[in-house]
């Protein structure tokens, strides 16, 4: 399952990222590593960017990077 | 690339010493050095919203050392131009280039992991670093942090608890940073996280240009991630590559990943218990409920943007009329005070004339961006960008254009800068292109004086007034056409590389007031100092142009403006331009625009003052619906010209800073040309359409 599935309120760790190299590497350099906790907070319409919690940050990426990110 | 304050000459008393000021992005950084350097710091060239190099002095008891802010960035691996520059520069330091004496790395105490990413890679330099924790007042128990540790596990000269937010711990950081540069020991950090079979593999990458083995090793994992070779030799880099993969590594986030797990574990040994839950509501959280809830959200930008126009528009008139009052009397007093002549000619119909003009602007100017800094401040504007990002990427924008976008509103210049948190090289090349249709307030003089002399003051639908709506039409008019021209132009750019939206939300501040008040001090100075000296130069020159030859009054009785040398100029312009519905005067005006738009209020001032030949500041409204067509004798200006006139300055490519700043943002002339031509075009083509347009319809 990817982050993209989870609904605003539910969370789930981080089992990697995949897509492309650029990505993977900034979003882990901001703290988004394998077996981090991750909430989903909220969800722009129509695939709009979204809003996600983890460690003590509030961070928001676009839905298709979202749905790069695997959950365990 | 050196810090170009050290070029110059050194004030006495400053030691060549020199500190550099480094951090995340929302860490309070600027707050920060705007506290270490109070007023003694320079901006070099516009604002924009932290994105220009700043210099400022910090004070010892006995000596005073340069500082300087760098952007805010995450990371050395730059995924925005912005965070370029500093990679650039701590590049250039590595190589022993003019290094800091001592780096100042800026941390959030909230967020401590994520902010010591960047710290861990500064230390490699093994210059010396002194952390500055930041925001200790958002922490419930300081004492819970194991500060010593913190030093002694990272290997930094000190860790100073401080809050930007109530100007405390500032006079410790001056004294760790003070012993930091005068002690000769240095620490040296421990370098653990990267195992010894991967230092091993990484040693032919090494570039020997770097002072510090740990930095070299460092870059060179970071070019092994980035997938560049550092030394050409590809098939040597991909074999190393194929080593280290084999150890079992993600290659492309190795750095990050070793990295965290050092500081995961430094961070969890000196924070026992603060771990916060992930289900956790933030007090911004709930803000957020409600200012980017999915309709509700967009409803309230839409209402803050109309109060900030409201305002611009209403509560700046009153200043404004202030400064008309000072003008005037201080032109009438120069006249009851000097000899007539031409140096009162000058003085009184060229540079009070031409100069005054354009400071009435300065209130609009100091709204427009006390509203922008604080929406920044409080990091509201990160949360439109969030809501817009889809809008915006349909129109081959992106949400962090927004920020640009409004400056734009402001002048155009800060605006191309501020374009540099864009992460995308496509998305920011757009917004640029397009961004000086936004109507910036130097073309609101233009629109001001045109339509409070051309446009009747009625009331339309019962409720709008007509002048007040004609204005809203001319900003949207600029902004629809920059949007539908975004999508063209993305159509037609190529794209570097993937395009991606990353963006902290950071929580909710109220800004600190020194930091409002400074930014807005800066932007409006450099308004002043800017365009004050373009302007004062072009009304002295154009004066001189309007006034000369002199010709004999009592032989001709033809107003000597049309045989001086600006009338010449304006009439061999005619041809062109009457098509429009422009004569000969504003001709000269748009010519004298190519130097700033708000140029053309100052000409036709200094026109109208030298035709009338009298000795009052003559009432530039009054003087332009009074004017008659000496040929035909009907009005030389109408409604309808005006409009056509406004029509041309929403897209003319006025303002030749905003293209030298494209040229250099850019590193082309491509773009500032194709702006150039593109503009032009639309300045012509739109006003042809709307006077002759006009015409046909049976207006006049």
């Amino acid at each position: 399952m990817t982050l993209i599935e989870l609904t605003p309120g539910e969370s789930g760790i981080i089992n990697g990222i995949r897509g492309d190299s650029h990505l993977q590497n900034r979003l882990v350099e901001l703290g988004l590593l394998t077996g981090i906790e991750v909430r989903m907070v909220k969800q722009a319409p129509f695939k709009g960017p979204v809003e996600i919690k983890y460690r003590d940050s509030y961070l928001s990426i676009r839905w298709k990077d979202a749905r790069q990110i695997e959950l365990k | 690339m050196k810090p170009h304050f050290l070029g110059k000459k050194q004030k006495s008393g400053l030691k060549s010493d020199w500190v550099a000021l480094v951090g995340n992005p929302n860490s309070g950084k600027t707050a920060i050095f705007n506290l270490l350097t109070g007023l003694n710091q320079k901006v070099s060239n516009y604002p924009g919203i932290t994105v220009e190099k700043k210099v400022g002095t910090i004070y010892t008891e006995n000596d005073a050392y340069h500082i300087l802010d760098l952007p805010g960035t995450y990371s050395l691996s730059p995924e925005s131009f912005d965070e370029q520059i500093v990679s650039d520069q701590v590049l250039s330091w590595a190589s022993g280039e003019d290094p800091p004496s001592v780096i100042i790395s800026v941390v959030d105490a909230s967020n401590l992991s994520r902010n010591l990413f960047l710290t861990s890679q500064l230390i490699d330099l093994d210059i010396p670093v002194v952390i500055a924790l930041n925001m200790i007042d958002r922490l419930e128990d300081v004492k819970q942090l194991d500060l010593k540790a913190l030093q002694m596990e990272l290997g930094v000269e000190a860790v100073v608890p401080l809050s930007a937010k109530f100007n405390r711990g500032l006079d410790e950081l001056r004294t760790e940073v003070l012993s930091a540069i005068t002690s000769s020991e240095k620490v040296s950090h421990p370098f653990t996280w990267m195992t010894q079979s991967l230092k091993d593999r990484l040693l032919p990458l090494q570039d020997k240009q770097f002072l510090s083995p740990k930095f070299s090793t460092a870059h060179a994992l970071r070019m092994l991630s980035r997938n560049i070779s550092p030394n050409g030799n590809e098939s040597q880099f991909k074999s190393i590559r194929k080593s280290i993969s084999n150890l079992g590594f993600n290659v492309n986030i190795l750095e990050a990943t070793l990295r965290y797990e050092w500081i995961d574990k430094i961070v969890r040994s000196i924070q026992p218990k603060i771990e916060q839950p992930i289900q956790k509501i933030s007090r911004s959280e709930k803000w957020d409920y409600l200012l980017t809830h999915q309709w509700i959200g967009p409803f309230i930008f839409v209402g803050i943007l109309y109060f900030i126009f409201q305002s611009i528009f209403t509560w700046a008139t009153i200043p404004m009329d202030w400064i008309q009052l000072g003008i005037n009397q201080i032109s009438s007093f120069v006249i009851t005070q000097m000899p007539p002549g031409m140096l009162r000619d000058i003085l009184v119909e060229g540079i009070i004339g031409g100069v005054g003009t354009i400071i009435i602007f300065l209130p609009q100017i100091i709204i427009l961006s006390f509203f922008l800094t604080l929406m920044e401040d409080t990091g509201y504007m990160a949360r439109v960008a969030f809501m817009l990002d889809r809008g915006m990427t349909k129109m081959g924008l992106h949400g962090k254009s927004i920020l640009p976008l409004m400056s734009g509103y402001a002048c155009a210049i800060p605006g191309i800068m501020s374009t540099r948190t864009i992460d995308s090289w496509k998305e920011r090349l757009v917004t640029i292109l397009i961004l000086p249709l936004m109507s910036c307030s130097a073309r609101l003089p233009v629109y001001t004086l045109l339509i409070s002399a051309f446009i009747p003051p009625l009331t339309v639908g019962g409720y709008f007034q007509l002048q007040g709506l004609t204005l809203v039409i001319m900003y949207f008019l600029g902004t629809a056409v920059a949007l539908i021209l975004a999508k063209v132009f993305s159509l037609f750019i190529k794209e570097k590389a993937s395009s991606s939206f990353v963006m902290e939300l950071p929580p909710y501040r109220i800004p600190i007031a020194r930091s409002v008040i400074r930014h807005i001090f800066i932007r409006g100075k450099l308004f002043l100092v800017n365009a004050g000296k373009v302007i004062l130069a072009i009304s002295i020159v154009l004066w001189f142009l309007a006034s000369f030859p002199k010709v004999d009054q009592t032989i001709s009785d033809v107003n000597p403006i049309h045989q001086s040398y600006a009338g010449k100029i304006g009439h061999a312009m005619e041809p062109v331009i009457r098509p429009l519905g422009f004569d000969w005067k504003i001709g000269i005006g748009l010519l004298t625009s190519f130097a700033a738009r708000e140029v053309m209020v100052a000409t036709m001032a200094t026109i109208y003052n030298v035709a009338d030949a009298g000795d009052e500041t003559v009432n530039l409204k009054n003087a332009m619906r009074n004017d008659i067509d000496e040929k035909t004798g009907a009005p030389a200006y109408t409604p309808l010209v005006a409009l056509a006139l406004m029509v041309f300055y929403v897209f003319a490519p006025q303002c030749m800073a905003t293209f030298a700043i494209v040229r250099q943002e850019t590193n082309s002339w491509k773009w500032p040309l194709f702006m150039v031509a593109y503009m032009t075009v639309l300045a012509y083509f739109g006003a042809l359409v709307v006077y002759q347009g006009g015409l046909l319809l049976g207006f006049s």
